[in-house]
């Protein structure tokens, strides 16, 4: 099992230099069927890894480019017009229904630059990723992976409203390796490129299947979570709300996010460092969990915060 | 009819079912069954992720009921709320028929129908669902519908929704409040959650002849002349503590819905008849219905109206107060000689003697400021036609059969002969909707005290306008400098919430300066893409630093066809540059000070430029 992982991540260290924290976070959210929010500059590699995850995973996939008039009939399938002759010669009929598609039947989905989608498209579209569910029918997905440039004027985007924002368990920022000053990093992907021996991305195959994936999410359900780990998951949040002051005003800790899928994610971080129980160093995928739910002066000390409280 | 007792086991262990699917929100859960023994409409608000839909979906399957589940979204039509459109083709001897029908959608046979999301629907669109709740008919058919629960976000600025009407929410008998447990801070619920996590209902546990058969005891419950009593007691009091703040406690909630649900009540707890204390389920039914500051108290009114319609039972016999059994409303001011109901009696004075906190009755006055104001935000933006969706502005495809109605008559007629599969309908545009509108407040020192209140309280109904509106808003502080707020990096966003949070700050120091304020949302605004572009400057003194006449600025803000409103706060006389600014800029202009009895009063100034523009105007 932690095989198939080790292979999976693999995969994406051939596709993508760098960025060893957003691969863990996109493996993580495959172990535990969570939907993840990757945001960060343009060129900054998200599409590609969003994209080689999604592949490699093996499983029934999607990609949408998310633009400005993106409606929600095309990530559902598409609407057609049935007519129906009526019997006895009393004429026709004309009505119209959505043929399933796309989001509908896909287990995994990759949504492109998903700020940029005008947000009544985005609420209906994310309501169906978090019930895992379309009108009463329950549709496939298991995860989904969305990318976005930062909020600015110069990218048309509008900011995702907090409700869609909290669909997405993990969210992370990503930079750029020159950006972030990743020297060493820059050079080896500066020298995959000026070698030739990247002539053209090469399409990733799938790796993982169903079966291996769904085998990952039971072993998940079943990593064990001591009680003291489930005391400071609650300290930690206490300090955010009473120390750090995070409110309804500027922050968004949800129960649904930090009462249950937090516990998911320590079990999943568990399970991908390879043990059946969770230790308080798991605490650590929290600060995926904060990125855009709080303030961002109070996201920087998040680290600090779960050192302090793992003590 | 079969004693309580044994036909109540089915709900118990529908309550720990709910249990199962979430943990703690226990007044959700017994609002949820409250509705459905009475056959009435629940309403949850709350903040995404504190389970009001999960119990809401746990409901019906619990219950075995059908349901049906409608998810609003911002353009939901009344049309595919009631049902699904198809067009009807007959051919006739002499003629061909092209009509519209409408095929009843799953609201035809619901049971239970969920209702997600229900803020973020246009209000116009709601309307006729509504009334079909209420009287749950539909084109003539009587709807097995027993009970509709809404969800709604607790946020109405954030996010895509928008404001429900009370007259509108007045449908759902059974209104509740919740709040998540970290926000609402019970940690110690919010552990036990950990130890509890939410499962998918397995089963259900009745189905709907034993429904039926407990709704219909429920219903023909014997209502003790005692609990009438408490129950106008009640109403009588939480009017009183309203005050002058809106409470819509309508005859159809309090007379034919709130019996319903204390016999539901009286039911749920195994009585055979409804007696006075079964006057506490109304707390179940007030969430929306009395102003939101009474919140923390209802639980005192309605302790006290009970006592105060059973005043024996708490007493000894020989204490019993002579005055307290019959005599009516005035409880409170009524004398009452024994010390125990003096104190139970306390909480609904200390009501009526609160202070009316944080000049709350200034509000009414500065709602007024606001409303001129958006008068004028709305008057560029006025269009003639009548059609909701708003003022044709070219062509799209068509996305539903409904809009064939909207369509290119061309197009229509190919798509019908089957000889087009795509078909133009008009965009519309909304009209009050969108632009960009940056507020600048003055900071100055002498805006201090309730000058400062004043403006706090313009700009947050500016903001909560601006919302509805979907403006992408800014705001700048000014002194003697300019401050401009981001939100995500853009000056001009809608993160309002941080906007009303920063409309409460109290700052008053340094001195004024027209021009900086002016020139710094002047360029921001350079930047926007809207069409309607507005400022509103808020201040109370003369610049003196800068340009006084803010010439440049002026002549930018024309330029660039920014209208800029100006709102002159205080005693002093309005500096001649504010009319200037406005009259320029055709804008608005206001003045705002204390009148007679120390209250805001606010009018239009007069700036020489309104009167002559309003003839051109549509």
């Amino acid at each position: 099992m932690k095989q198939s992982l080790g292979r999976l991540r693999e995969l994406l260290d051939r596709h993508v230099v760098g960025h060893a924290e957003a691969k863990d976070a996109l493996l993580l959210a495959l172990v535990c069927r969570e939907h993840i929010y990757l945001e960060g500059p343009p060129g900054s590699a998200k599409t590609r890894m969003a994209e080689v995850a999604a592949r490699g995973a093996g499983l029934g996939f999607f990609f949408y480019q998310m633009h400005r008039d993106t409606r929600l009939s095309e990530l559902v399938g598409d609407v057609v017009l049935e007519r129906r002759v009526l019997p006895d010669a009393a004429g026709e009929r004309i009505h119209q229904t959505i043929e399933p598609g796309g989001i509908l039947t896909a287990e995994i989905c990759v949504l492109d630059d998903i700020s940029r989608a005008p947000g009544e498209a985005l609420n209906v579209l994310l309501r169906i990723l978090n019930e895992r569910k379309f009108g009463e029918k329950p549709i496939p997905l298991l995860t989904a992976i969305a990318t976005s440039n930062p909020l600015r004027d110069e990218y048309y985007n509008e900011p995702l409203d907090p409700a869609n924002l909290d669909r997405f368990a993990i969210q992370l920022r990503v930079s750029g390796l020159i950006q972030s000053g990743e020297r060493a990093l820059a050079r080896a992907l500066v020298d995959q490129f000026a070698d030739g021996r990247v002539v053209e991305q090469p399409e990733p195959e799938p790796l993982l299947g169903r079966a291996e994936l769904d085998a990952l999410y039971a072993a998940q359900s079943r990593v064990f979570v001591p009680d003291a780990e489930k005391d400071r998951l609650i300290e930690f949040l206490r300090r955010l709300v009473v120390d750090y002051a995070c409110d309804e005003t500027n922050s968004l800790l949800t129960d649904r996010s930090f009462l249950v899928k937090a516990v998911k994610l320590l079990r999943g971080r568990a399970l991908l460092a390879g043990r059946e129980r969770v230790e308080r160093e798991d605490l650590g995928v929290l600060g995926s969990m904060t990125t855009f739910r709080v303030p961002e002066e109070v996201h920087e000390k998040v680290p600090e915060l779960i050192e302090e409280i793992a003590k | 009819m079969q004693t309580p007792k044994t036909s109540r086991a089915p709900l118990d262990r529908a309550r720990e079912a709910l249990d199962r699917v979430l943990f703690g929100q226990e007044d959700a859960k017994t609002g949820l069954l409250l509705a459905l023994v009475a056959r009435e409409h629940a309403y949850l608000e709350g903040p995404p992720g504190c389970g009001k839909s999960a119990l809401a979906a746990a409901l019906p399957r619990i219950a075995g009921a059908s349901a049906a589940r409608i998810s609003f979204h911002r353009d939901t039509s009344a049309s595919e709320l009631l049902g699904e459109h198809h067009l009807r083709r007959e051919r006739r001897e002499t003629s061909e028929r092209i009509s519209f029908e409408r095929m009843p959608g799953a609201l035809a046979r619901a049971e239970i129908l969920l209702l997600d999301d229900l803020s973020r629907a246009p209000g116009e669109a709601l309307a006729p669902l509504l009334r079909v709740l209420s009287e749950r008919r539909l084109a003539g058919t009587q709807l097995p519908l027993e009970s509709a629960v809404a969800t709604a976000a607790s946020d109405e600025l954030e996010g895509h929704s928008d404001p429900l009407e009370p007259s509108q929410l007045d449908r759902f008998a059974v209104q509740l409040r919740i709040r998540g447990l970290l926000f609402g801070r019970r940690f110690a619920l919010a552990r036990e959650l950990l130890d509890h996590p939410p499962a998918e209902p397995a089963e259900s546990l009745l189905d709907a002849a034993q429904r039926h058969r407990i709704q219909r005891e429920a219903a023909a419950l014997p209502i003790d002349p005692a609990a009438i009593d408490a129950l106008l007691r009640a109403v009588e009091r939480l009017r009183a503590a309203s005050g002058d703040e809106p409470a819509l406690l309508s005859d159809r909630a309090f007379a034919a819905s709130a019996p319903r649900i204390l016999r539901a009540h009286a039911w749920l707890r195994g009585a055979p008849r409804v007696e006075a204390i079964d006057v506490r389920a109304l707390r179940y039914m007030l969430a929306r219905r009395v102003p939101e500051s009474l919140e923390p108290h209802v639980a005192a009114i309605l302790e006290d109206a009970l006592l105060e319609a059973t005043p024996i039972r708490a007493l000894p016999a020989d204490a019993r107060p002579a005055t307290a059994a019959g005599e009516g409303g005035g409880g409170a001011d009524a004398p009452v000689p024994v010390a125990g109901l003096e104190t139970i009696a306390a909480p609904l004075e200390s009501i009526a003697a609160m202070p009316r906190a944080r000049g709350d009755d200034d509000a009414a006055s500065v709602d007024e400021l606001v409303r001129a104001l958006l008068g004028r935000l709305e008057r560029g933006a006025v269009s003639r036609g009548d059609d909701p969706g708003g003022q044709p502005r070219g062509f799209r495809r068509m996305r539903r059969l409904d809009e064939l109605l909207d369509a290119d008559p061309v197009d229509g007629l190919l798509l019908v002969q089957g000889e087009a599969s795509s078909v133009r309908v008009a965009r519309r545009e909304r009209r009050n909707a969108g632009g960009s509108l940056a507020v600048l407040r003055d900071v100055s020192a002498s805006m201090e005290g309730r000058l400062s209140r004043w403006a706090g309280q313009v700009v947050a109904g500016l903001v909560r306008t601006g919302a509805r509106r979907r403006m992408r808003m800014g705001y700048v502080e000014f002194n003697h400098e300019a401050e401009r707020f981001e939100a995500g990096g853009a000056f001009l966003h809608r993160r309002y919430r941080r906007l009303l949070a920063l409309a409460s700050r109290r700052r008053a120091e340094g001195r004024t300066n027209y021009e900086a304020p002016l020139r710094a949302a002047l360029a921001e605004l350079r930047g926007s893409a809207a069409r309607e572009r507005h400022i509103v400057m808020l201040t109370d003194g003369v610049p003196v630093l800068g340009d006084p006449q803010v010439r440049r600025e002026r002549a930018l803000a024309r330029e660039l066809g920014v209208k800029v409103h100006t709102v002159f706060l205080g005693l002093g006389e309005c500096p001649e540059v504010l009319d200037e600014i406005s009259r320029e800029t055709e804008g608005a202009g206001f003045v705002g000070r204390p009148g007679p009895d120390g209250r805001l009063s606010v009018r239009e100034r007069s700036t020489g430029a309104g009167r002559r523009r309003s003839g051109g105007e549509r």
